[in-house]
């Protein structure tokens, strides 16, 4: 009795130090946003201290503000989930549901652009949009976005669009109904759970990628991952206010996270092999 | 199986002709924009890549450039700076993704059997994972690892280890970046493990107790052969992932001090950004992709072998 006593207690106590862990660094970000300074570098680290919303001020509306960055990810993010999903819905319906020649290739072409790496898209891309001029635009961050978010939504969808049984078009086609006309009211209808995940980890992926908007960003589109490094710089860190802007940049994809959780493991397990531009 | 339209016309072979031509045609409609997309931002870049690595192209000395051929192949096999970066890949990649499936199947094994609080688990481990590598790596660099009031130091302080510097020192910067990668993911791998645990059937070891199996046999002849599948599944994945890191050391290292954290991705990318070598950098992502090829190829024979 004692002894199971005891490794009951063991297992409890190592689950709590692997809670505390994940959450730990989030939390202290959280907490170190809402100090000054001088409480951030206080030795030991400050546990209690008196709130103050002074770095979410500045880093909003002051003279370093990243309301213009932030403003830039979420065009990016929006701009990127609204054209993956314009393509992958299509392109995802014809690979799960109809029968041409040539469908295993596809599927596996899909797949196999994943094999590239990132920095492998990423110098040949800075080339042409250099040539072409749109270095620090949104199309050019869009388009590039497209490579790993694409693959991802349609492979995400191919596995929701299959679950919908076959009787339902059928009868549709009976009706008279048109191939396009069955798919836009019949078929979408029933995968609109499907799309909003996909939506949910499409923009999560555009919001959090950061190889190709270091090297693309510039003055006018810069995202919030990107402008962050502006708070630490040789000369000095800019402690709560890193602090601050890393929350802000945690808020959108931590919510969004806990809306799909539900989904979040079939999101992931398509998206890490099959797509997923967070490195 | 059979779609509808194809189906129609089996009876009457010029019907069923038409119709098939006509679903396959409104497959390619379909299609079409979504492969034109990934032809232009994959299978093309790709080609470019490879032409630019048979090129001397420096854009801080663009009048030297030109067609070398293989030349930065052989520079590169020469090259000392890109075999250490391989072997820093490899490590990286090895011990993250080792230190990543163990934790998060130790853990999940753990958690499945606890009667209480396994919600907290599945929603906390959803944070890691949801947020960006670069913010992770920046919360790290500054309020984990910072000298002093960093909170991994202050405790280093306390345990009596003393203050260290966690990332200017080579063997400590590797470690740490290794730690902050294994943090972020090890989540998904206890999700995954988790979700495929709790699909297991109860009966086999209802069997199993009855036959007075210990726990290590169970686990050992049970649950491992049952999970293979989803650890080599999350084990292919990971592995992709993490040789293509990139925020989450640039962040935090920038592949330093010198280059003792610099995996060959990096190089690729400091090559072709920052020192702006753009054809020799492109014989490095090449010779990444090459990697990756060969090591998803063992790996993918790893789960045909049974």
């Amino acid at each position: 009795m004692t002894l199971k006593r005891v490794r009951l207690f063991v297992v409890m106590a190592i689950a709590a130090i692997f809670l505390l862990a994940w959450v730990f660094p989030i939390i202290w970000s959280l907490l170190n946003s809402l100090k000054t300074d001088q409480d951030v570098l206080a030795y030991p680290p400050k546990l209690m201290f008196s709130p103050t919303l002074e770095a979410y001020r500045d880093v909003l509306f002051g003279s370093a503000a990243i309301l213009p960055n932030l403003i830039s990810s979420f065009i990016i993010s929006i701009g990127t989930t609204i054209i993956t999903m314009l393509m992958a819905v299509p392109a995802a319906y014809a690979l799960a549901r109809l029968r041409f020649r040539g469908k295993r290739f596809a599927g596996f072409y899909v797949l196999a652009t994943q094999m590239l790496p990132p920095v492998g898209i990423i110098i040949p891309y800075f080339l042409i949009l250099r040539r072409i001029g749109w270095i620090d635009t949104y199309q050019g961050i869009i388009l590039i976005y497209l490579s790993f978010s694409l693959p991802f939504a349609i492979w995400l969808l191919v596995s929701y669009f299959e679950d919908i049984p076959f009787e339902m078009e059928e009868a549709a086609y009976l009706d008279g109904a048109t191939r396009l006309r069955t798919l836009w009211r019949v078929i979408i209808p029933q995968v609109r759970g499907g799309i909003a995940v996909t939506i949910v980890f499409v923009f999560l992926n555009a919001w959090n990628e950061f190889l190709f908007a270091v090297v693309l960003s510039g003055n006018t589109v810069r995202p919030v991952t990107v402008a962050m490094f502006n708070f630490v710089s040789v000369e000095q860190t800019l402690w709560a206010k890193l602090a601050a802007v890393s929350v802000l940049a945690m808020l959108p994809v931590v919510v969004l996270g806990i809306v799909a959780q539900k989904n979040i493991v079939k999101g992931l397990t398509v998206g890490a092999v099959k797509g997923g531009g967070r490195r | 199986m059979t779609a509808p339209g194809a189906s129609a016309g089996e009876d009457s072979g010029d019907l069923g002709r038409v119709l098939a031509q006509r679903e396959r045609k409104f497959a390619m409609s379909l299609l079409a924009p979504a492969f034109l997309a990934l032809l232009a931002t994959t299978t093309f870049p790709l080609m470019f890549l490879i032409w630019t690595s048979t090129y001397r192209m420096d854009l801080a000395m663009p009048f030297a450039d030109g067609f070398i051929g293989l030349e930065n192949y052989r520079i590169l096999l020469a090259d000392e700076r890109f075999w250490s970066s391989l072997l820093v890949s490899l490590i990286y990649t090895g011990s993250t993704v080792t230190l990543q499936v163990t934790l998060g199947l130790a853990l999940a094994l753990l958690v499945m059997d606890m009667k209480r609080g396994q919600g907290w688990f599945r929603l906390i481990a959803i944070l890691p994972v949801v947020l960006s590598p670069a913010v992770v790596g920046m919360i790290w660099r500054t309020f984990m690892l910072a000298p002093e009031f960093g909170v991994v130091d202050y405790l280093a302080i306390n345990a009596g280890l003393g203050s260290k510097n966690w990332l200017g020192d080579p063997l400590l910067a590797m470690i740490s970046v290794i730690v902050i990668h294994t943090w972020q993911w090890t989540p998904f791998a206890f999700m995954v493990l988790l979700a495929s645990l709790a699909s297991l059937p109860e009966d086999i070891y209802e069997a199993a107790r009855l036959d007075r199996a210990t726990a290590w046999q169970r686990f050992r002849r049970i649950t491992l052969p049952l999970l293979r599948p989803a650890i080599v599944m999350v084990v292919i994945m990971r592995t992709m992932v993490a040789l293509t890191a990139f925020a989450a050391i640039f962040t935090v290292t920038a592949g330093g001090p010198g280059t003792a954290t610099e995996i060959l991705n990096l190089y690729a990318y400091r090559k072709s950004f920052t020192e702006l070598s753009i054809g020799y950098g492109s014989a490095l992502a090449v010779a990444l992709l090459i990697v990756t090829i060969v090591i998803s190829g063992l790996l993918f024979a790893l789960r045909r072998a049974k």
